[in-house]
């Protein structure tokens, strides 16, 4: 009997569920017919909608080498597979051409498109929620007159479930922000607090800049202290960290507007970022960001203990990286940078310098008409051992680093 | 100042140097050009770029790949094998020398100019072609696989569609390079 009873409530709840999810589900998909919105903005509402939308580096995503401004595109690769910048023109059927100023606020802040869709937080809502009615309100002028460009968004590559974009809403009710990032330095001048919404919301520096937990989330924790997401660790960029591998707020500031500084260049995102964002931070905006990055009252840059490398790494860097380097470490202008005082190598974790030496790096252009040259990868030159010696030649010479990396620690980075 | 020296000992164009006492530092197209009178490699940007430099690296596996000798130091060859512009032709019965089907195909197409480049074009193709006959690709393939080996090397006179033309016809009319598909 008790069988009988249990049956058609479990049939029920089955029932429920599957409607619960078909609801869910169309929610998701069903398509925006709103009217089509027609923005008209003065000129200086424009040009402060393109300062903004740089300063929240926008075009880093939602715009594809080779493509249209905002058309989108942009393959983002995560953890849990690839997702596309979607289109942010104004055109109606594949941008934002149907949006409100409304539906684009909830958009930027919590990550919903009108109708409700979900979008995912590779869109870096938890970091733009706190970004002003004001600045909101530029950025959505400037977006919606700008041409609008009919191209679709390339389809996600994400595998199930992590296709089911519903599945954000419980995302969501576990991570998302509600109240301003942790402050990673103290101060509190005009400058600082300007430079804490520049760091954390606008540039939304923390999305690269600190580790994310199994489910993708940000560990608050540990705020700026670097993150794990590619090829390349993006660098503690907390004060003390800063300090450690040599920086002063003065080369900060020349690293984030021209892409180089004494402590080396721009390479791999950090590249775009400098190139599409940081770069057209105004004087004073630019002291902002680097007076909260390193605080009001910053830590002295640490002076590296430099002990003299082996013999056998400093064969190899004589025989494959002083041509460009310089014997000395010295660099050269447009050519490549010093490795003396750099701060990738200054790095207690040298994925990044293991990564560059054998996967070698594109040539970078940089604002103010100069360049790097590409550098070649050096896996196939170099076998693990001969690679460790390299490694630890440069971080005993200019690091002030113990030469501790092992060739199993070089062959875990091969890419096989 | 006192200049540290080591020795170096090579295998250049099948033929064995040194050991020769080398400045630890110095740059493979200096000892080449300036030590073994080998001046057919040609030093252009000095900053690996312009590839005018490149020599043929022969690995012991019968591979081989091109090495800029210009960012290179002459340290690393030592006990390798490496091939330069100078070891393509070959002597005949006569005594005459014969180009290699390379610089043939370079001369038939009018393929350089002033020729400082040259010599960097000539260790590319011949990389390439060896490589195609371990590795035959498709024909479909050919245009692209020849655009990426040569890509790299600059040339200031030509306009680089000679050389890539030599490239595709020499490919084309020795057998076993490409490899049989449906579509051609």
């Amino acid at each position: 009997m008790a069988k009988r009873r249990f049956l058609p409530a479990l049939f029920l709840i089955v029932v429920v569920l599957l409607i619960i999810v078909a609801v869910l589900w169309w929610r998701e998909n069903r398509s925006n017919d709103n009217p089509v919105q027609k923005v008209s903005a003065t000129d200086e509402q424009i040009a402060r909608g393109r300062y903004a939308a740089r300063a929240a580096d926008c075009a880093a995503c939602h715009t594809v080498e080779g493509g249209g401004l905002f058309a989108g595109g942009f393959p983002m690769e995560t953890p849990f597979g690839t997702v596309h910048g979607s289109n942010i023109t104004p055109s109606a059927d594949y941008g934002i051409g149907r949006w409100t100023r409304e539906d684009f606020h909830r958009a930027v802040r919590e990550g919903i498109t009108p109708g409700g869709r979900h979008l995912y937080p590779a869109m870096p809502y938890n970091s733009y929620y706190m970004m002003s009615d004001q600045d909101l309100d530029d950025i959505y002028a400037y977006l919606m007159t700008r041409p609008a460009i009919d191209v679709p968004t390339p389809q996600n590559d994400l595998p199930f479930p992590f296709n089911q974009r519903f599945l954000m809403i419980g995302w969501n009710l576990l991570f998302q922000n509600k109240d301003p990032l942790p402050a990673v330095s103290s101060g509190d001048s005009e400058l600082w607090v300007r430079g804490r919404y520049l760091t954390d919301v606008m540039g939304h520096c923390a999305e690269c800049h600190t580790p994310r937990g199994m489910f993708g989330q940000m560990d608050l924790a540990q705020s700026l202290k670097g993150g794990t997401l590619g090829r390349f660790k993006a660098a503690d960029i907390t004060p003390s960290g800063l300090a450690e591998r040599g920086w002063t707020p003065g080369d900060l500031g020349q690293f984030l507007a021209t892409g180089t500084a004494p402590q080396g260049s721009a390479f791999s995102e950090m590249h775009m970022v400098v190139a599409l964002s940081t770069q057209y931070l105004t004087k004073e905006d630019m002291t902002a960001m680097t007076t909260y990055l390193m605080g009001d009252k910053p830590p002295p840059p640490k002076v590296a203990q430099l002990t003299p490398g082996g013999d056998k790494g400093r064969a190899q860097y004589l025989n494959l990286c002083a041509g460009c380097h310089g014997v000395s470490g010295e660099g050269k202008p447009n050519v490549a940078p010093a490795m003396a005082g750099n701060a990738t190598i200054r790095q207690g974790d040298a994925t990044n310098l293991i990564a560059s030496i054998l996967d070698g790096l594109p040539e970078q252009a940089f604002p103010g008409n100069s360049n790097m040259q590409s550098m070649p990868g050096f896996a196939r030159k170099l076998n693990d051992q001969q690679m460790a010696e390299l490694v630890n030649y440069t971080r005993t010479t200019w690091g002030g680093l113990p030469g501790d990396i092992t060739a199993a620690q070089i062959d875990a980075l091969r890419e096989h | 100042m006192k200049i540290t020296t080591r020795p170096i000992t090579l295998t250049i164009n099948g033929k064995k140097q040194g050991p020769l006492d080398i400045a630890e530092g110095m740059m493979m197209i200096d000892f080449l050009n300036e030590y073994v009178n080998l001046t057919g490699s040609r030093l252009g940007c000095g900053q690996g770029v312009c590839h005018a430099c490149v020599v043929i690296e022969d690995q012991p596996d019968g591979s081989s790949h091109e090495t800029r000798t210009c960012i290179t130091g002459a340290h690393y060859f030592d006990g390798k094998a490496i091939r330069t512009v100078e070891g393509h032709a070959t002597i005949n019965d006569k005594g005459e020398e014969v180009p290699s089907p390379v610089q043939q195909a370079f001369m038939d197409h009018y393929s350089f100019q002033c020729g400082y480049c040259t010599p960097g074009f000539v260790n590319a193709a011949t990389v390439f072609i060896e490589g195609l006959k371990r590795n035959p690709i498709a024909r479909d393939e050919l245009e692209e696989a020849i655009l990426k080996a040569m890509n790299n090397h600059i040339c200031r006179c030509t306009g680089y569609v000679r050389y890539y033309e030599a490239v595709r016809d020499l490919v084309l009319k020795t057998p076993g390079l490409i490899r049989e598909t449906k579509n051609g």
